[in-house]
């Protein structure tokens, strides 16, 4: 186990000399304080678009969740089918706000355009981590049934019971990433807080966007307390009664981008080898190689960055650690940090050190940090330690470290491709990753360059869940991927 | 009880034109529906829009809804869809979307559009200063686009300095970003934390105006020559669908805004009329940067 | 011997995840016996029994030691899941959510035959060692086959509940294999006990004539 991590350590070392992390700027405290001002007085825009936003927000998250945890559900149950695996690969790998400029083409700009954007990739997700809770499952009580039972009935009665409290508490959590998915929505367009974010941060007004992220936050930290199961039914049926479905679909306009628009440029006109070869060599030097090599050595020193702020911050909210007081600050820090979308801490991170990748590697650190952080803590507070365990630097890395550890490893493991798919959205720093490739596809309407640019992130991704797959075998790191 | 209903009323503004709008396929009236990306000040979008939106329902004798869209591409799907059958948009993405609805007109340009002009800002430790001439001396520094499919943040300043580098900006510059939004440029540039960036010369004029600007730490080293930019598009199709002679009528319409409170939302002083082959230079130069491909 | 061949091992070479447990085995099983396995743990006996299973599966209640219950659910259901392969999916999910009628009475009397008429539902984690272990037997009863293999199926209950249940199994099945501890309880309820060492048949003689005195070279040291 502590030779996986050193040799992850090794190849961020590897990776450094191409990461570019040179600090230069010059004066960032003028934008800074008007920041931390505005942090500090926060001003709702107006009570009906808050809560409008907010409404939306939820209504979105509720169905994409929903009918992603349901899609999920069956791909979950051919899940040692490879083929189901690579599906689910695939369309996780691919950021939600593609999905919704993809959808967009389709369906138009409409309510089934945001909830399929967050439904498809969390089907995705969901296929993976309720397919390895089934796979974690004792199979004695399988062994035991009478021959002939169906392998339906079997999954019934012997994995999905066992399985079931794991599944409600990672669902749960998906439905606190599923309210940032739709709030990060907002920025192309779709009526929720991120519309409203988004503006405010381009325009500096930072009053207004603090009253937006913490009404954001307020929602997620409180969301224990009125997300209850029996309620759900009640919630999803609001949510389709705030947000219908309605899509716009233009059967010609679908059928063109089909046959047309997604059709590489220079077969348009008919199949002409020559000059297909020539479009994929220039995509390959000048988008594909490039890209590739950014988000590998972003994503691996991102990873280690991760792991880093997730070892130093997990104490802070572990009840092993600190009094009352250090874990309630340890807990809104945290909060703060998984809430914070990673395009607001890059944009301070730029200000301070200037376009690099170490903005972008600090944003995703925090974000991602924090967020395992959050899990490890939670796990730890599980541990029983003897009365007379030591303390302070001690407790730490003789008796709680080691415990967590394989813990920690499996969560960690789960992210890198989270940190591949969310490089995407760094342009601001100018780092040319995949996701800004994608990105520039979308924005040039090259909707065949951006379908192969969504396919080699997609085979990177896979490439990087069967590694990963590998791995949590050879490690053994059964724990119970809830809460990823 | 009154308030309540129009604040509840307010309050799904957004969601019900967005709605609506969606449905309105299945329905047989259609409304006309437009939308704009203004090039500054995103804030209290359906606010302004919502009073044009208001006029021209009142010049054009039908019912006129605005919806807001944010992102370029987004703005022109929903074109292409004809979720609106009107738009406000920069000069390169008016190209792109016409390019995308066969048929589609540009109908009218703010009279600020007809010249417009790009700034290339940079930060006071550069030791750059303004001239005339192409500053060549930003070889080397770090430079920031706006957003990607801008054009007076993107596509018109990469012409010029692809036109007096002739290389590509990743060979010339120590390093390429989109800040992705004129006012975030400023900021950028004014912090430091890039040595050089372009924008849109109204929104630094207004900034400016605004006192939002340390013109010790940045300042104007160029101004571009000047470039036709935001116009009206109208999809082609609208006369069989509104009545023959309802394109024209749009165009009188907007020709005739002379409000100013109507006009501070672009913000323009007054329309004038366009037409496709006013922007045939920035479809070229978008074709020769590979923003585009040829048109067939 | 007349009574038709059930099971007919010969020279057979049996291993466990890829170890070799019993070599060169020769086993007859014929209808109607009620075979006893005796020997320490590590003999083979579980290796041998599985074998067995798989020769006819569709013929035998199986009572595994490690008994594959689901904790999460209630005895009825963990009884229920011995006839998952005779109903259709629908009708196993109906059940899974709502007991139904047929089901609910058949298993309430198998329930109160093993003593558990008072747990029908509650979830098996609630229950004892002696309850569980009744539950898994209860589920190869349900399965009311012809052949019942079992590897200790009365290991975690009293000596006198052992006996009844004993009893029960062979009052209910027409050939039983069973792999037992307690020497005494297979020489009185079984008819032929074949002792294990070391992974090959020690001896095999009919029950009756057998005491317990001669049985227990099976278990002296070497």
């Amino acid at each position: 186990m502590v030779r996986t991590s050193l040799l992850f350590l090794l190849a961020a070392l590897l990776c450094l000399p191409w990461a570019d992390l040179q600090i230069s700027t010059l004066d960032p405290w003028l934008e800074l304080s008007r920041l931390g001002w505005g942090l500090l007085t926060p001003l709702p825009p107006s009570t009906p678009t808050l809560l409008d936003a907010l409404a939306n927000t939820l209504a979105f998250a509720l169905q994409g969740v929903a009918l992603g945890a349901v899609a999920g559900f069956w791909l979950a149950l051919f899940y040692r089918w490879q083929w189901v695996r690579t599906l689910a690969a695939f369309i996780r790998s691919i950021h939600e706000l593609f999905w919704a400029l993809l959808f967009v083409q389709l369906v138009g700009l409409s309510s089934v355009a945001g909830v399929l954007a967050i439904a498809i990739p969390y089907a995705g997700t969901f296929a993976k981590i309720y397919g390895e809770l089934f796979e974690e499952v004792d199979p004695a009580a399988l062994e035991a049934l009478p021959a002939g039972t169906s392998r339906l009935s079997a999954f019934f009665f012997t994995v999905l019971p066992p399985a079931w409290p794991h599944l409600l508490t990672y669902t749960r959590y998906r439905l606190e990433c599923g309210i940032r998915s739709s709030a990060v929505l907002g920025f192309i367009g779709l009526p929720t807080v991120g519309f409203h974010l988004e503006t405010a941060l381009k325009q500096g007004m930072y009053s207004e966007a603090a009253a937006l992220f913490y009404a954001l936050v307020l929602v997620i930290v409180t969301l224990h307390l009125w997300m209850r199961r029996q309620l759900l039914p009640l919630y999803l049926l609001l949510a389709l009664w705030w947000l219908p479905p309605a899509a716009q679909v233009n059967p010609t306009l679908v059928w063109q981008f089909f046959t047309v628009d997604i059709v590489p440029a220079p077969l348009r006109a008919g199949w002409d080898g020559a000059a297909l070869w020539l479009w994929l060599q220039a995509l390959w030097l000048k988008q594909i190689g490039p890209g590739l090599a950014n988000t590998v050595v972003l994503g691996l020193i991102a990873l280690v960055a991760t792991s880093g702020v997730t070892l130093l911050t997990f104490p802070l909210v572990s009840r092993l650690f600190g009094n009352i007081f250090t874990r309630s600050t340890g807990h809104v820090f945290l909060v703060l940090m998984r809430s914070a979308p990673e395009y607001l801490l890059a944009f301070v991170g730029l200000l301070l050190w200037g376009p690099s990748m170490l903005p972008a590697i600090v944003a995703l650190g925090l974000h991602n940090g924090a967020i395992i952080a959050h899990l490890v803590g939670h796990y730890s507070n599980e541990l029983n330690l003897r009365e007379d365990a030591v303390t302070g630097f001690n407790r730490y890395f003789y008796e709680v470290l080691p415990r967590v550890y394989r813990t920690f490893l499996a969560f960690t493991l789960y992210r890198f491709e989270i940190l591949l798919r969310e490089s995407a959205i760094l342009g601001i720093l100018g780092i040319p990753t995949l996701g800004f490739f994608i990105d520039s596809a979308f924005s040039e309407f090259r909707f065949d360059r951006a379908l192969l640019l969504l396919l080699v992130t997609a085979l990177l991704n896979m490439a990087v869940d069967m590694i990963a797959r590998h791995l949590r075998r050879r490690l053994q790191l059964s724990t119970h991927p809830e809460d990823l | 009880m009154k308030s309540a209903r129009k604040r509840v009323t307010a309050c799904g503004r957004i969601l019900l034109s967005f709605l609506l709008v969606t449905c309105s396929t299945f329905l047989s009236a259609q409304t006309f529906t437009f939308t704009a990306i203004p090039d500054q000040d995103e804030t209290r979008l359906t606010e302004r829009f919502g009073r044009v939106a208001t006029y021209l329902s009142q010049q054009l004798g039908t019912e006129v809804r605005y919806i807001p869209v944010k992102s370029y591409p987004a703005a022109v799907a929903a074109f292409r869809n004809d979720q609106v059958q009107l738009a406000w948009f920069g000069g390169l993405t008016g190209v792109q979307a016409r390019n995308l609805v066969p048929g589609s007109e540009a109908i009218a340009q703010g009279a600020e559009d007809t010249a417009f002009k790009t700034y290339f800002i940079a930060h006071s430790s550069t030791g750059l200063k303004a001239g005339d001439a192409f500053p060549a001396a930003i070889a080397g520094k770090s430079f920031t686009f706006g957003s990607k499919g801008s054009t007076s943040g993107r596509l018109m300043p990469e012409f010029f300095v692809r036109e007096h580098f002739k290389k590509a900006p990743e060979q010339i510059f120590s390093r390429v970003g989109f800040s992705g939004d004129h006012s975030r440029t400023i900021a950028l540039v004014q912090s430091g934390a890039y040595d050089v960036g372009v924008l849109n010369y109204t929104v630094w004029d207004e900034e400016l105006k605004l006192g939002k600007i340390d013109t010790s730490k940045v300042s104007v080293i160029w101004t571009t020559p000047t470039y036709p930019d935001y116009q009206w598009s109208i999809r082609g199709d609208v006369d069989s669908k509104w009545g023959a002679g309802f394109k024209q009528k749009v165009q009188k319409a907007l020709l005739e805004m002379k409000d100013p409170k109507l006009l501070e939302a672009f913000p323009r002083s007054a329309f004038v009329p366009a037409q496709n082959s006013d922007y045939a230079p920035i479809e070229d130069t978008a074709v020769s940067l590979g923003i585009m491909d040829e048109i067939m | 011997m007349n009574a038709a061949v059930l099971f007919d091992v010969q020279q057979a070479s049996l291993g466990y995840q890829q170890r070799a447990i019993l070599h060169g085995l020769n086993l007859r099983i014929h209808a109607g016996e009620k075979v006893a396995l005796l020997g320490e743990s590590g003999a083979g006996k579980t290796t041998l029994l599985r074998h067995l299973r798989t020769l006819r599966p569709d013929e035998v209640a199986w009572c595994p030691q490690h008994s594959g219950l689901v904790p999460m659910l209630s005895v009825f259901h963990n009884i229920y899941m011995g006839r998952l392969d005779r109903h259709s999916l629908l009708y196993n999910l109906a059940n899974l959510l709502h007991p139904l009628q047929q089901p609910r009475q058949d298993i309430q009397r198998i329930a109160a035959d093993v003593g558990l008429q008072e747990y029908l539902f509650t979830s098996v984690e609630k229950l004892s060692g002696g309850q569980q272990s009744r539950t898994n037997l209860a589920r190869a009863l349900y399965q009311q086959r012809a052949v019942f293999i079992g590897d200790e199926p009365v290991s975690a209950v009293d000596e006198l509940q052992a006996d009844q249940l004993m009893a029960l199994i062979c009052a209910r099945h027409d050939t039983v294999v069973v792999a037992l501890h307690d020497v005494e309880l297979a020489l009185r309820h079984c008819t032929r006990i074949v002792g294990l060492r070391a992974g090959v048949i020690e001896l095999d003689q009919p029950a009756a004539g057998s005491s317990a005195a001669t049985l227990c070279r099976l278990y002296a040291a070497t």
